[in-house]
């Protein structure tokens, strides 16, 4: 797909996922009836939930375009891998400081282990991982491989350490029972929670088209001035 | 066969190089003891019971130890070129992989072993009725932990950061094999019967096995230059 | 590709583009090793810059070149140490493929580094490259080598305990383990004592033997033109020239080399 067409659609995706948000937020403060148990602060909730898809759902890229990139050796494959994990890593964060936030507000507690959070814990570690290697190296392809690696081996384990922490959890259950849905969502909720979803999915696949073009020329310009000295 | 003749070539001379220098044997056994003698210190013994949670520090201890050995995996490979010579010989990578994994499980098994014994030792623990058991959950345990750190220790000899950037690559990585393998160590020091770790070993050792496949498919791809 | 000037091994210049290519020839059997457009780049830093060469079985080649040019990062991609970023490298006419390693077997290399374990006897040391290599006459194929080496008798010694000379003639009986039809040899006289250096020159002399190939790297001009039948000469990752030994006079080589690397250099 030529760049320019990929540019374009990502800023409008990335415009749509603004516009997402501003209707998120305006259906989050105005709209959105109350949750019984927890009361104003349970709506950090739309914010939580949808970043935590998204910062799971970049690292899948992230895993398979690394995988295909040492498949294949394109170039192009690296750039979107690394291009979703930046986007990646920045929601991943974004789950990290919401949770505790709401868990201190709602009962009390900044960490409790709850199994979906600490799995994101984790998963932050991994991204770290992944861009330490990529910039550790003395050859920059040997780097990009290896957060490639990074990538592929993490996304195969995520699933593992999901069941283990849940495993976990069932046998030592703490006295905090943390329903973050509530036990039932209501329709309106369950609306928001969509909206949620579509805007961060837009806003997150607009950078990430746009970081991808950007990395895309910016390596086509170094080997452009290459060829020019040489 | 010619590949299980390479790979019992690279496990010979791993464990023969070990033997003649004892760098990692020597630091990872020194450091099961030590652990042992700081976590007595660690302890409250008249308010825990050591039997209780000396399944997380064996484990732990086995970690961290570990890590130390598994990190220094690549190091006489360096000198001298000579892992090049390997690299450059119609060895397949996977093979030089498992070679690499079966050694350091060798000796990473032999410093677990040395845990418990010392741990015992120290804390007066009692090993229940199955330690055969016990041994199992520790060998399929280390082995996972082996695969994982060969693979990672590779990635992080080629980094500025070396060594220091294992711990990050890997913990993260091990949760289920810490809580699969405690959970079962701890059973059978608490007496639970055999029937109860079985799910535990399952787990573990599917984690080790998908941990070695998926390390002999992606070991070629780091250790290309 | 040189422009203007480009000097010619018996003084006088050529002024016109020269295409570096020795001249093709064909003697029906396909070339033992052979590179096209051979590139491999590093990020931005280009070690070598799309080198072209062909050679039959029994040829030796000397490739000199300043420091930085690239020799080292060439053997390298011909002995499948590295992968190249472009261009092809053939051996006995398959094109080669980097996951591949069955043709590792054809190939020895000898480097400045010594590719031993230091704690390892050299008896040691090649027992497991030659288990590496899938060979099963070691029994008698190391001791062998070891006398050719001019090491049989220690051949108990640790690699750590023998002075360089020694550890570089060990380094050669391994490289020639397992009789490679290929053989590269980088710098392999640095440093060298002159028994050794003796050892190796007759060692490389029985390497010329017709159905062997060599490929040499060397600064020391007066060694890389011994047993050479073809010589280039690298600057800046590609062949400022390349040619037959016969182009040559060793009066007038130095003279003649040190032009080749200004002009690749300019």
């Amino acid at each position: 797909m030529p760049s320019k067409m990929l540019r374009v659609g990502g800023s409008v995706m990335a415009v749509l996922g603004v516009l997402g948000m501003l209707v998120l937020h305006w259906m989050v403060f105005f709209w959105t009836p109350t949750e019984a148990s927890m009361g104003i602060i349970q709506r950090i909730f739309y914010i939580h939930v949808p970043s935590a898809w998204v910062a799971f759902f970049a690292f899948g890229i992230v895993a398979l375009c690394g995988a295909m990139y040492l498949w294949l050796g394109d170039e192009r494959l690296d750039h979107a891998a690394a291009s979703a994990a930046e986007g990646g890593m920045v929601f991943t964060t974004i789950v990290l400081l919401t949770g505790p936030l709401w868990g201190r507000i709602a009962w009390g507690t900044y960490w409790t282990w709850e199994p979906r959070l600490t799995l994101t814990l984790l998963l932050w570690f991994i991204y770290l991982g992944y861009f330490l290697v990529r910039s550790s190296t003395e050859n920059p392809e040997r780097g990009k491989r290896f957060s490639a690696v990074v990538g592929i081996v993490g996304a195969l384990d995520i699933p593992l350490i999901h069941l283990s922490v849940l495993w976990f959890r069932s046998l030592h259950p703490t006295p905090v029972v943390m329903k973050p849905e509530g036990p039932t969502l209501h329709p309106d909720m369950l609306l928001t929670l969509v909206v949620g979803l579509i805007s961060f999915t837009l806003l997150f696949l607009g950078g990430f088209l746009q970081r991808y073009t950007l990395a895309v020329a910016t390596h086509l310009a170094a080997v452009r001035e290459r060829g020019a000295r040489s | 066969m010619t590949y299980l003749g390479q790979i019992y070539a690279i496990v010979w001379k791993d464990l023969l190089l070990e033997l003649r220098t004892r760098e990692r044997i020597a630091a990872m056994g020194a450091f099961a003891v030590l652990a042992g003698i700081l976590f007595n210190y660690s302890m409250d013994q008249t308010v825990v019971k050591a039997q209780d949670i000396a399944a997380g520090l064996i484990w732990m201890t086995l970690v961290f130890g570990g890590l130390l050995g598994i990190g220094r995996t690549f190091h006489l490979e360096a000198q001298d070129g000579a892992f090049q010579g390997v690299l450059t010989s119609p060895a397949p990578k996977d093979a030089v992989y498992v070679g690499k994994v079966t050694a350091n499980f060798v000796l990473l098994y032999i410093v677990a072993l040395l845990v418990v014994g010392v741990f015992t030792l120290f804390f007066g623990l009692d090993l229940g009725e199955h330690p055969g058991m016990l041994a199992l959950a520790l060998a399929l345990g280390s082995l996972g932990f082996v695969a994982l750190g060969t693979l990672f220790s590779a990635v992080s000899s080629g980094t500025h950061m070396g060594e220091t950037l294992l711990p990050i690559l890997v913990f993260p990585l091990l949760v289920p094999m810490v809580i699969y393998g405690v959970s079962a160590t701890g059973r059978l020091l608490a007496g639970r019967p055999v029937a109860d770790i079985a799910g535990n070993l399952r787990m573990l050792g599917a984690f080790a096995v998908l941990a070695v496949g998926v390390g002999a498919v992606l070991f070629r791809f780091v250790v290309e230059e | 590709m040189l422009s203007t000037a480009s000097p010619r091994p018996d003084g006088t210049h050529v002024r016109s583009v020269v295409t570096p290519h020795a001249p093709a020839v064909s003697r029906g059997a396909p070339p033992v090793l052979s590179a096209r457009g051979l590139t491999r780049e590093f990020g931005v830093v280009v070690a070598v810059d799309g080198i072209d060469l062909e050679l039959d079985a029994g040829d030796f080649l000397t490739v000199f070149g300043p420091n930085g040019a690239g020799k080292t990062t060439l053997l390298s991609l011909l002995g499948g140490r590295l992968k190249p970023t472009r261009g092809e490298v053939w051996v006995g006419g398959e094109r080669l493929a980097f996951s591949e390693t069955a043709w590792r077997a054809r190939i020895g290399v000898l480097s400045h580094q010594s590719f031993l374990y230091a704690h390892l006897t050299v008896a040691e040391n090649l027992r497991f490259f030659g288990k590496l290599f899938g060979l099963t006459d070691l029994d008698e194929r190391i001791p062998a080598r070891l006398e050719q080496v001019g090491l049989a008798d220690r051949s108990d010694f640790l690699a750590r305990q023998l002075s360089h000379g020694m550890r570089q003639r060990a380094a050669l009986a391994r490289a020639l383990l397992h009789d490679p039809e290929l053989v590269l040899l980088d710098e392999p006289y640095t440093g060298l004592d002159p028994y050794a250096a003796s050892v190796l020159r007759g060692v490389l002399s029985s390497l010329k033997d017709g159905r062997r190939t060599v490929v040499m790297v060397t600064h020391n001009l007066t060694q890389g033109l011994e047993l050479a039948d073809r010589l280039a000469i690298q600057v800046r990752g590609r062949f400022g020239w390349y040619g037959e030994r016969e182009a040559v006079e060793p009066e007038t080589f130095e003279h003649f080399y040190h032009q080749v690397v200004e002009a690749g250099n300019a």
